[in-house]
């Protein structure tokens, strides 16, 4: 009823005079992980945009310790962040892996997946912005199919498909994935504050979109965030053990060309091209009924709208899951 | 923040660490565009013609400040309940909710705010000190009404003189009880009353009240209205059973049951016709409207003209009288003549033709003509301008001859309707206002209108309109008691939820959640507070803004502003 409103958690821990470009994604996704964890907080940073995003020496944006780190160890410098802290007795602080796609897709990937297999007690938080932004827009395995980057050009764009990360981390049957997008900061924060509560390796991958490096103007982010999600670009759903698959919100499946068209990184695609990408949409998104179908989740999504009453029976699942697997 | 505990760099640990925090840093020297905070106008404020702060009443009613949005409403309207009931609300043709489902139900909530208030007799203290001036108003309609009441809050003694033994003019004697019952008018008119106002009943100027008692006033409003119905010009108009619209509603104003037959004949497609059918209908009679044009071109609100057609009033269009001849002087045959639509006229509607030869006679016994109202200015002392039949006004409702205006359906201005008369009697208070040589402040709307476009509907899931609840047909048709009933607080909280409130800030936070630069926060008001020092001006904020209450300004264009402001 009435107007949608979003009550986040009031304190600010982030500090603004932050190194981001206007309108970053990525920024956003840290500040809303702040408000969902609190003070109680370590975040391992690898090479990426927020390498540079928090400051140069001697300043730090993030309000919480920050522990930089090589391109490729984000996972397992936070393996080894939480081994310490729980060698000190200390089993309250929450560990957070902060990385970019590249850092996660790419070069941490080794690292990711050691972890995730090791079932390592941390939030792995991918901001993904589907490029190296940081270095200067080159391609990574999370660019899309068609975009342009500094290693893509228009005349030969990317002819990969993104890597479904999803899938990749489900079959490490993890205790809790989830996707979560900053033009749905409630859910956002309500899926980290999930992740908080349950033991053993997460994975969040958040929609982060970049306006330098998609090529729109800064103050389209939120919208653009929004298309994505609505499009089926970019579902928001949750997996539970790697098999529980959930959806958060029901996607309106507005033509993915809205999306396409508002950023300059597919400005070359011909019309036959988008309804290529809109193919690989619909392809991807019928895979993903059939397995929210399949699974125990299969209630849930006929239900599944943006209504504020699933909460609660979302967060119950959650607390039984910690409850049973403290047992 | 801890301090370090190094006093030299040989002590510190071989690891490069950051223990300051970066808003030291001014990243607000990236910005070449600004967000700031800025109220638009609404367009449905745009659309009243009484120029009602709706968005700014509807935010007091979600608070459930039922009293103060009164206030808010009375700011600018006398007679909330009056308009709420029956006016043609422009406003929600003008919502820009209308393209994205459907418009708010802006006249009903008005009229749940003024029912909330019934009982509530205290009115706002008007701060103005009181002025020796003097100002006489001739009627007590709408306009006259409205005029009076925006002058005794200006603090002048206002008299209203009314020819009639009841106030309120047309809104008394020319709307039915089953739209208007007369204990709300009484009401709204009471309390203009007890602000200071005094209406002298049976004063009719020329008649038993000389024009030169006028001349004790510093001003005059001239608000007499339209109470005279235009005449066919068909011949046998003066039999009996022939009636006139205005005379017709009047008789049952005054608790008079005028005789009529079995089968009633309206002439015309206006409020006056529907009302007249509708009474009929409610007399136990059958009521049918004859029109010459077609309905598209009726005149009447649309609401009106389906509600009659629930209660089974029959339309005949395209076709107009042609005579009427009786026996022993009552009238019992109608001769009609079909009628097409050619060019259209000034009005812009289709002029209907007559068909010749097309030709007809029905059997009437009762024939009510309500093709139109014109005034009655034969008591003017001396010549005014006239347009047609009607006081010629300037656009700020002066008459030429000095300290003498004029609106309403009397004058040229906009008419014909409640609220325009309403209008009326606003703006010439303040033009009397500024001819006795005071200064009245501008009601201060933006020129920024919020477009459709402007509203970021993301923020609205689609609800469907209040139904408006009335009493039911079969009833309706037998007596004069209301028709639609007033909205119940839960129907009118729903309704005012789905307001989007254009163009005015609710503090829904969504600017400062969505601010990746954390630039935003609020004040102890509760007021937001932009911190430039570090906003790179994104301009999300501006883009998310739900109901376009900011915008985005060049770097710089600010300071020129202020410049300006100051010298």
């Amino acid at each position: 009823m009435g107007q949608i409103k979003y009550q986040l958690p009031p304190e600010e821990i982030l500090a603004p005079g932050h190194f981001a470009c206007p309108g970053c994604g990525g920024t956003l996704t840290m500040r809303y992980m702040l408000k969902a964890l609190g003070r109680k907080v370590i975040v391992v940073i690898p090479a990426c945009c927020w390498s540079v995003i928090d400051g140069p020496v001697p300043y730090s944006a993030a309000g919480v310790p920050v522990f930089h780190t090589a391109f490729e160890t984000a996972a397992s410098t936070a393996s080894g962040v939480k081994a310490g802290l729980e060698a000190q007795g200390d089993h309250e602080t929450t560990v957070v892996a902060f990385a970019g796609d590249g850092g996660t897709f790419d070069i941490g990937f080794q690292a990711l997946s050691g972890a995730a297999e090791r079932n390592e007690d941390f939030i792995y938080i991918c901001y993904d912005n589907e490029a190296y932004m940081n270095t200067g827009i080159q391609r990574s395995s999370a660019t899309p199919f068609g975009a342009w980057t500094t290693t893509t050009p228009a005349e030969s764009p990317k002819a990969e498909k993104k890597k479904n990360i999803v899938e990749v981390l489900a079959a490490h049957r993890i205790p809790y994935l989830a996707t979560a997008s900053v033009a749905y900061p409630d859910d956002m924060i309500a899926k980290i504050q999930r992740a908080k509560d349950i033991s053993g390796f997460r994975f969040i991958h958040v929609f982060s979109p970049c306006p330098p490096g998609w090529k729109f103007e800064p103050e389209d982010s939120i919208k653009i965030s929004r298309m994505a999600i609505e499009s089926r670009v970019f579902p928001l759903l949750e997996v539970f053990d790697g098999v529980d698959y959930r959806l958060s919100r029901q996607p309106a499946g507005t033509p993915v060309r809205d999306y396409i068209r508002m950023q300059g990184r597919f400005r070359h695609l011909r019309e036959d091209q988008i309804e290529e990408i809109q193919k690989y949409v619909d392809e991807d998104w019928e895979r993903l009924s059939v397995r929210l179908a399949s699974t125990k989740g299969a209630e849930h999504l006929k239900k599944a709208a943006p209504q504020k009453e699933k909460e609660s029976s979302r967060t119950k699942r959650a607390a039984t899951k910690v409850r049973s697997r403290q047992k | 923040m801890t301090r370090y505990k190094y006093t030299t760099v040989e002590e510190m640990p071989p690891l490069a660490f950051s223990l300051e925090s970066t808003r030291k840093i001014p990243t607000g020297s990236w910005r070449h565009v600004r967000p700031v905070y800025k109220n638009k106008t609404s367009p449905c404020e745009v659309g009243c013609p009484a120029g009602e702060k709706i968005p700014v009443y509807f935010d007091l009613v979600r608070q459930k400040k039922y009293e103060e949005a009164w206030y808010k409403i009375l700011e600018d309207n006398p007679l909330p309940g009056v308009t709420g009931r029956v006016c043609y609300h422009p406003c929600e043709g003008q919502c820009n909710r209308k393209p994205y489902d459907e418009a708010v139900a802006i006249h009903n909530i008005e009229r749940f705010v003024a029912d909330k208030n019934l009982r509530n007799k205290k009115l706002p203290q008007v701060s103005e000190t009181p002025k020796s001036e003097k100002v006489a108003v001739i009627g007590s309609g709408p306009a006259g009404l409205s005029c009076a009441y925006q002058l005794s809050r200006k603090g002048y003694r206002t008299v209203i003189f009314e020819a009639d033994h009841e106030p309120g003019g047309m809104l008394r004697y020319g709307i039915p009880e089953y739209r208007l019952p007369k204990k709300i008018l009484d009401k709204e008119i009471a309390d203009i009353e007890s602000l200071g106002v005094e209406i002298r009943m049976d004063s009719r100027i020329g008649g038993n009240v000389a024009w030169s008692e006028l001349e004790k006033f510093d001003a005059v409003f001239v608000a007499v209205g339209a109470m005279r119905s235009r005449k066919m010009d068909v011949a046998g108009e003066g039999l009996k059973g022939v009636y006139t619209g205005v005379d017709f509603l009047r008789d049952l104003s005054t608790g008079i049951v005028p005789k009529v037959g079995r089968q009633v004949l309206v002439v015309g497609g206006g409020n006056t016709a529907i009302d007249a059918a509708r009474s009929a209908v409610r007399l136990g009679k059958k009521a049918t409207i004859l029109y010459r044009r077609t309905r598209a071109e009726m005149p009447a609100v649309p609401e009106e003209i389906e509600e009659a057609e629930k209660e089974g009033v029959r339309f005949e269009f395209l076709v107009a009288p042609a005579k009427i001849t009786g026996v022993k002087g009552k009238a019992s045959k109608i001769e009609l003549i079909k009628m097409k639509l050619g060019e259209p006229d000034a009005s812009g509607r289709r002029r209907p033709v007559p068909v010749k030869g097309s030709n007809y006679t029905m059997a009437a016994d009762t024939i009510i003509s309500a093709i139109g109202e014109e005034p009655d200015l034969s008591f003017l002392p001396y010549s005014f301008l006239k347009k047609g039949v009607r006081l010629f006004v300037d656009d700020d409702y002066s008459t030429g001859v000095p300290g003498i205006f004029a609106g309403g359906d009397a004058a040229t201005n906009p008419n014909g309707t409640v609220v325009n008369a309403i209008r009326a009697g606003k703006d010439a208070a303040k033009s009397i206002d500024e001819f006795l040589g005071w200064r009245t402040q501008s009601n201060g709307l933006s020129h920024d209108v919020v477009h459709p476009d402007d509203v970021n509907t993301f923020y609205f899931p689609h609800e469907k309109r209040v139904k408006v609840p009335r009493i039911a047909v079969e009833k309706s048709k037998a007596s004069f008691t209301e028709v639609n009933r007033t909205l119940t607080e839960g129907q009118a909280l729903d309704e005012a939820e789905r307001c989007f409130t254009c163009g005015t800030c609710l503090h829904c936070d969504v600017c400062l959640t969505f601010c990746p630069d954390v630039a935003i926060s609020k004040d102890k008001d509760g007021e937001y507070v932009i911190d430039y020092d570090h906003c790179k001006g994104c301009g999300i904020c501006v883009n998310e803004c739900p109901r376009e209450a900011m915008e985005l300004v060049p770097e710089g264009a600010h300071e020129v502003e202020e410049e300006a402001v100051q010298a």
